[in-house]
């Protein structure tokens, strides 16, 4: 077998390494390419102007710092939000039960719950774009929360949430944390599942808490899927467009208050005719989420717990 | 039990595929820049009155259609002339609102459509595409033989002044096709049955405030998500009030044009709406559907929107609603209330490396016939650049009598030269309408954005012709 063993592994990886290739890796380069030139995006002319445009990048106190600024909330709030609630949540449908006859299982209702909490990543983001932006309306506009609010005798903004500076951000944090949360749900909780039952019931036998339960013998032995947890949310933080663009006045307003990353780059790819400079940002956004990732997985170590 | 090490290296490939989203935008368009530059012949005008470009009536025509507030109904039936005169060719027909993300990549690739209506939010900024060369000037088709009459060419069958905002260094690059005018519109029905007279005066209409929020309603309301409504209304009070020269000195950048007592009156007086409390409740949270629609259902007397709305709201208008414009009211002491914000809208052009130009050029030449321009005013309701077109509305024949004097049209153009301004002067407006910054906060705000413009010596700067 060892005979023509090399052809034979290369012909199954010819194609997707090609399609990688091809999809991924070209367009890659030739971003770089286009960063380095004054590219408007509809000729094909264009000169190279070196690292012009990355130095005007930080100059642009307008779009492109805000929305550096505004990714970097996402960027902590969204991951540490999320995995919070989808821990707390994954630990009460397992294991948070009271515990009958010795058995441990989740509270009351776990199965419904697990659904209806997964039911947002069945959804397209443009449709969560869309009811969402109705939830956060102005109250005569039909918005849910502002209307809720006044019925409740609380203030609520005039406008609603979404055209208020002191709110909009966190209003679309609110939702990513809403959409992404059932599906990190299900993820903690098959990882849960991996967690031998005699750990619990030891645990319990020797007066632990729920709370103790969780700390000192769920989470630790989670570790791995929280690492992979924070890099996935990590990377939609950086890559939050669709929201902004869909519910926020003048994609990113009010007065730049929600403009982030992604957006300014459209903005200037398809509003301004400055690819090469929506390029350059591409590229500091690439190189934002390729150390992100290796400083996680580098640092995020622990000593694994033999089982 | 050891779990295998597989996760951080699955990540890290995962990672690798959703960055190339988040760099969508250029990779789409990095395929492109290695697109051909073969320079497609210039048209010139023939002998040959029906046909004075030379169509080869064997090929395609390619058209895209800004599908807004117009829709695509004018533009079918002005393929269906084309196809009659040229019964061998196709028409290649796109309505769609994203022209940027559709036809940005076209031109790139050296492969552009043959007649783009270059229009909508998503436009492809036009002081780019003629910076690059990708328009074919307009002249040829300016000059023909008219196709009514060959006594008479193109350029002279046109309204006065409708070149202007598709003319770039003293040469036409777009026709801009739809005559159009940014006023203030009311319901005449009602303010009949109510007695109502419709405001001239900036007075006029605060007086008639009360009496409008004595019927429970709001008297203003506006695209609040895109202030960019406010734009024209805005400085047409400012121009009124102080003259055109004011607007001009705000277009050319100069100094202190913003702190000009007309600009800052203008401020104060649409600060004063929300002040009094003359303004939809939430108006600053919707958009332009929502606050349409509130327009609509008398929630509020009067919206700020340009001529297309009556067509926009054919089909959802309420029962017996007559959509009428009137001018901006004027402030006290207005040197020229007459001033209006109108002119071509919708720029139509002809790419450069185009494969069918001189069909292109027919094509808008059929457009600018007198069957073309009256196919488009009677599907919209609205006027064409072409002169003498019979609209038989009313909101047609109302704005017909505020665009009457050609020394009132005035378009401010500073949001179309420059995007720094462009992009100070929507949140400003959204803001002071919202009364979240004071007319003085907005007037400084603008005039440091100018002074930063006019300072740049990387901006490229226009100015109106004397």
């Amino acid at each position: 077998m060892k005979h023509g063993k090399y052809p034979f592994i290369l012909s199954f990886l010819a194609l997707p390494v090609g399609l990688y290739a091809w999809l991924v890796i070209v367009p890659f380069a030739q971003a770089f390419q286009i960063s380095l030139t004054d590219w408007s995006g509809s000729s094909n002319q264009f000169n190279y102007i070196g690292f012009e445009n990355y130095a005007n990048l930080f100059k642009d106190d307008r779009l492109v710092l805000p929305a550096i600024r505004h990714t970097a909330i996402i960027l902590v709030v969204l991951p540490v939000v999320t995995i919070a609630l989808g821990l707390f949540f994954a630990f009460m449908l397992n294991i948070g039960g009271r515990s009958r006859q010795g058995r441990i299982e989740g509270v009351r209702g776990s199965r419904f719950h697990k659904i209806v909490f997964f039911f947002p990543q069945v959804l397209s983001v443009a449709i969560i774009g869309i009811l969402w932006k109705q939830v956060y309306a102005p109250e005569g506009f039909g918005g849910l929360i502002t209307g809720a609010l006044r019925a409740v005798g609380l203030p609520a903004p005039a406008n609603g949430f979404l055209a208020d500076k002191r709110f909009v951000l966190a209003s679309v944090i609110a939702v990513l944390v809403w959409s992404a949360v059932g599906f990190y749900l299900v993820f903690f909780s098959s990882a849960m599942a991996s967690i031998p039952r005699d750990l619990y019931e030891a645990g319990i036998v020797d007066g632990a808490g729920r709370f103790q339960t969780f700390f000192k013998i769920t989470l630790p032995l989670l570790w791995d899927s929280v690492q992979t947890a924070w890099i996935y949310l990590s990377i939609i933080a950086l890559d939050v467009f669709v929201l902004v663009y869909m519910m926020t006045p003048d994609r990113g307003g009010p007065d730049g208050a929600s403009e982030v990353v992604g957006g300014v780059i459209w903005k200037y790819a398809f509003n301004k005719g400055e690819q090469a400079f929506a390029s350059a940002l591409g590229v500091v956004l690439f190189f934002a989420a390729l150390s992100l990732a290796v400083v996680a997985l580098r640092f995020g170590r622990r000593e694994r717990i033999e089982l | 039990m050891r779990k295998p090490n597989t996760k951080p290296h699955f990540s890290r490939r995962r990672l690798l595929g959703t960055t190339a989203a988040g760099l969508a935008a250029s990779s789409l368009a990095a395929c492109a820049t290695s697109g051909s530059d073969d320079d497609s012949e210039d048209v010139s005008v023939g002998e040959d009155v029906e046909n004075p470009f030379g169509v080869d009536g064997s090929l395609p025509l390619d058209v895209v259609i800004f599908d807004g507030g117009f829709g695509d109904e004018y533009a079918v039936q002005h393929q269906e002339m084309y196809k009659n005169a040229f019964p061998d060719a196709t028409v290649e027909h796109l309505a769609t609102q994203a022209i940027a993300e559709t036809q940005q990549t076209r031109f790139s690739q050296g492969e552009p459509c043959d007649v783009l209506d270059n229009s909508g939010a998503q436009q492809i900024p036009m002081d780019v595409l003629v910076g690059d060369g990708e328009l074919a000037e307009l002249t040829p088709l300016l000059d023909a033989p008219s196709y009514d009459d060959p006594e008479v060419t193109v350029r002279d069958t046109l309204r006065d002044g409708v070149l202007t905002a598709g003319t770039f260094n003293g040469k036409v690059y777009a026709l801009n096709y739809v005559f159009s005018a940014w006023t203030i519109w009311y319901d005449a029905a009602l303010f009949e049955e109510k007695g109502w007279t419709p405001p001239t005066t900036w007075d006029e209409m605060l007086a008639l405030c009360p009496t409008i929020q004595a019927e429970g309603m709001a008297p203003w309301t506006y695209a609040g998500k895109h202030p960019v409504y406010l734009y024209d209304m805005f400085l047409m009070l400012a121009g009124q009030h102080g003259g055109v020269d004011v607007l001009k000195a705000i277009d050319h950048l100069e100094a202190d044009a913003w702190r000009h007592d007309s600009v800052v009156a203008a401020a104060e007086a649409m600060y004063g709406l929300w002040e009094a409390g003359y303004i939809l409740d939430g108006t600053p949270g919707i958009d332009h559907i929502e606050s349409q629609t509130a327009f609509n259902d008398h929630k509020a007397a009067f919206i700020p929107v340009g001529s297309w709305l009556p067509n926009e709201q054919k089909g959802i208008a309420p029962e017996g609603f007559q959509y009428a414009p009137m001018a901006v009211p004027h402030l006290e002491g207005a040197v020229q209330p007459g001033l209006i914000s109108a002119g071509g809208e919708e720029p139509f052009v002809v790419p450069q490396n185009a494969k069918n130009k001189p069909g292109a050029y027919e094509y808008l030449r059929i457009m600018l016939s007198k069957e073309g321009s009256q196919i488009f005013g009677d599907t919209v309701q609205a006027a064409t650049v072409v002169k003498g077109v019979e609209l038989d509305n009313l909101a047609a024949q109302l704005t017909d009598e505020l665009v009457s004097d050609p020394a009132n049209l005035f378009q401010p153009r500073f949001r179309f030269w420059y995007s720094t301004m462009d992009e100070e002067v929507r949140p400003g407006l959204g803001s002071l309408m919202a009364g979240e910054s004071t007319p003085e906060e907005f007037i400084e705000r603008m005039q440091t954005v100018a002074d930063e413009t006019a300072a740049d010596d990387s901006i490229e700067k226009f100015t109106h012709d004397a």
